[in-house]
């Protein structure tokens, strides 16, 4: 599984991003620097990785530290589907 | 085919009044029946316009439709703050009886995301249906609830390792029997532990005939590892199991409101398929 790949497609399809997260890269910040991205959003971005991914993070899991760029959360994602 | 829409209202017996949208075929004895079942919350908005689109075109195959609004939500009466899930159940199992009096054929509940956890739960508590069509379904209540408080509990994130989101400060106030103020909606406690408590697994007692369709982005079309472990499980435990996979975004919770055409018409087919094989 594609993690990054599946991720952007996250991006792109909550947000109405029109293809715009094909071009994100680890380095890419989110939280703050994507405007779309508020904090109501961010809850449906965690829900939908969950339901993507089969997982579910617990609350102490996510700071806002996750969503500061594209590769914190690729790295969150890879570790709990590795656990 | 042409059909006709009647808007109504369905009393409750504990009084109240839950709006149902009726929609028949003309001229012609119907196929059967199918319930829809309307998502929560937010995805309810989201949705309201899918919703009435599958059941006009699904009435123009020649199919009693009923929409039904839960108590509380929607345009029926109801305060959602003492709204419980089990009053949710029997909404479904009072639309279920009024539809079974309202057409021949087999009965079909056909539930959208938390719509469809309700409607599994009501036929495992009993309510007899012919078949069960899940549709883009929430199959884990506790996940659910879990998104739910979140969105309570996620003002004011930025970024920094301080910022969290803790969902602990409304779950201590819900088992102390409080309500839990989120996105406009009072949550009470009997509605989120009937939530949580509420999950689609391979030993409920379910119809033989199942219906699934999902909407995913990936190309081509393939299910979630979560979807793929469930359907494996229900088939094992003896389902017949029909499931499709229809490429498309989460129009559920997407920032704009999707049009996806296809998706009413790929649920004709599958509804179609599925009575024959009932039949």
């Amino acid at each position: 599984m594609d993690i990054r790949k599946e991720l952007a497609t996250i991006f792109d399809e909550l947000l109405s991003l029109g293809g715009r997260s094909s071009t994100f890269t680890d380095a890419t910040p989110l939280l703050g620097a994507l405007p779309e991205l508020d904090s109501m959003a961010v809850v449906g971005v965690i829900g939908a990785i969950e339901e993507r991914f089969g997982i579910v993070f617990d609350d102490d899991e996510i700071d806002g530290s996750t969503f500061a760029n594209f590769g914190n959360l690729v790295q969150l994602i890879d570790s709990k589907l590795s656990a | 085919m042409s059909f006709e829409t009647q808007r109504f209202f369905l009393e409750r017996k504990e009084g109240g009044a839950r709006f149902c949208t009726l929609l028949t075929p003309a001229n012609r004895k119907p196929r059967g029946g199918l319930l829809i079942l309307a998502p929560f919350a937010e995805e309810a908005n989201k949705t309201r316009r899918l919703c009435l689109e599958t059941a006009r075109t699904c009435a123009a195959a020649g199919w009693s439709v009923l929409l039904g609004d839960l108590t509380a939500c929607g345009e029926s009466a109801g305060d959602f703050s003492s709204t419980s899930w089990s009053d949710w159940l029997a909404d479904v199992a009072d639309f279920a009886g009024f539809l079974r009096e309202k057409s021949d054929g087999p009965l079909i509940l056909l539930g959208l995301r938390l719509g469809a956890l309700l409607a599994a739960n009501a036929m495992a508590s009993g309510l007899k249906a012919d078949g069960l069509f899940l549709f883009c379904p929430i199959t884990n209540g506790k996940q659910a609830l879990m998104q739910f408080l979140r969105l309570g509990a996620a003002a004011d994130l930025n970024a920094s390792e301080a910022a969290r989101i803790d969902t602990r400060p409304l779950r201590a106030k819900l088992a102390a029997g409080e309500n839990v103020e989120i996105a406009g909606y009072s949550l009470s406690p009997a509605l989120a532990a009937g939530i949580e408590a509420t999950q689609v697994t391979a030993d409920m007692s379910l119809p033989a005939q199942l219906a699934w369709l999902e909407v995913v982005s990936s190309d081509p079309p393939a299910a979630t590892p979560a979807v793929e472990a469930l359907t494996n499980r229900l088939r094992e435990a003896g389902h017949s199991l029909d499931i499709r996979l229809h490429r498309g975004p989460a129009f559920w919770q997407t920032q704009e409101i999707e049009q996806l055409p296809e998706l009413p018409k790929e649920i004709v087919a599958l509804l179609e398929k599925f009575t024959e094989e009932t039949a």
